[in-house]
């Protein structure tokens, strides 16, 4: 029994979901649901298709390239049975992937971090650009005026002194 | 008015797909023929030979068809039994996949394969390079010597 990964989308399908395919050529395809079926059916490239994780990949979006990803590969040697090995994997397992999500979320955190900046300088512009909604052009002058007129009567009292 | 759209472009699409043409949406501009719903194998259908025997390799003008199936109904499953037209002669075979889905966890395939075999049930041929599914291995019936000669399994 496998999980195997679905061709277009790259969940994991579980034993009794899905379908396989077998083409001509002998090269099998799992999918995970009719979904993804149907879109493969359509001819689809699942690289250009911007919801699979495929596309993802592809363009940057996510984690790629990662040492916590290398344990995801598929090994095609069998291992002997091995208590320890089995009881020391199942609990690496655990921990690999608590530190693959953490390390992935923090790849998309940084990666939408420039939005962050260019969201400040855009709001900034609009405020410099629209900024006689929200203050009259000439709403300080008279205060300014009533200001430069008694630093002048406090100059002209210090020149008579 | 967008209503009357909406019935119109559904009736346009589907004169299309019974004329075999579906369009693709306007963001995939890729024209590709989609064919009708399959069925599993009957009298008449051609089939494909995946064994290494000469007779199935044979190249002949007319592909093998099944002229018999031998179940209780007319149609043919993974597993069944068919006779089959070749070279002007008959040859008894035994479908290995088919374009039909199945049961829930077995494989679809592109093509209906069959394997060649004689009236006792061995296979013609040496070798089966195409893949064969594993549940023959459970079905009832013989075909261990199928799987034996079977060079991958899926």
């Amino acid at each position: 029994m496998r999980i195997e990964k679905c061709y277009f989308c790259s969940a994991p399908v579980y034993p009794g979901h899905g379908m396989a395919f077998v083409r001509n050529d002998c090269k099998v395809f799992q999918f995970c649901r009719s979904k993804c079926h149907k879109n493969f059916k359509k001819k689809r490239n699942p690289r250009k298709t911007r919801w699979t994780k495929a596309f993802r990949k592809a363009s940057g979006k996510e984690l790629t390239v990662d040492n916590s990803l290398e344990f995801e590969k598929r090994r095609n040697i069998p291992l002997k049975y091995n208590r320890e090995l089995w009881s020391k994997t199942v609990e690496a397992m655990k921990k690999v992937e608590a530190i693959k999500q953490k390390r992935q979320s923090r790849f998309i955190v940084n990666r939408l971090k420039k939005g962050k900046e260019l969201e400040k300088a855009a709001d900034i512009s609009e405020i410099k650009k629209n900024i006689h909604l929200i203050k009259a052009p000439h709403a300080g002058q008279a205060k300014q005026l009533e200001d430069k007129m008694v630093q002048k009567l406090a100059e002209d009292v210090e020149m008579d002194e | 008015m967008t209503l009357v759209w909406c019935v119109c472009s559904k009736q346009v699409s589907m004169a299309l797909s019974l004329s075999g043409l579906i369009l693709p949406k306007l963001t995939q501009q890729r024209a590709f023929s989609v064919s009708a719903a399959v069925a599993a194998i009957q009298k008449l259908t051609r089939v494909r030979v995946v064994d290494n025997s000469s007779l199935g390799n044979a190249h002949h003008h007319r592909p093998p068809k099944v002229i018999h199936v031998y179940t209780k109904n007319g149609v043919g499953k993974v597993g069944d039994r068919v006779l089959l037209a070749i070279k002007g002669q008959k040859k008894k075979a035994l479908i290995v996949g088919q374009k039909m889905p199945g049961a829930r966890m077995t494989p679809r395939f592109d093509s209906n394969n069959v394997v060649l075999i004689e009236d006792n049930g061995n296979p013609t041929g040496t070798r089966i390079k195409a893949p064969i599914p594993t549940h023959l291995r459970k079905m009832e019936g013989e075909y261990s010597k199928l799987i034996a000669i079977a060079q991958r399994l899926v």
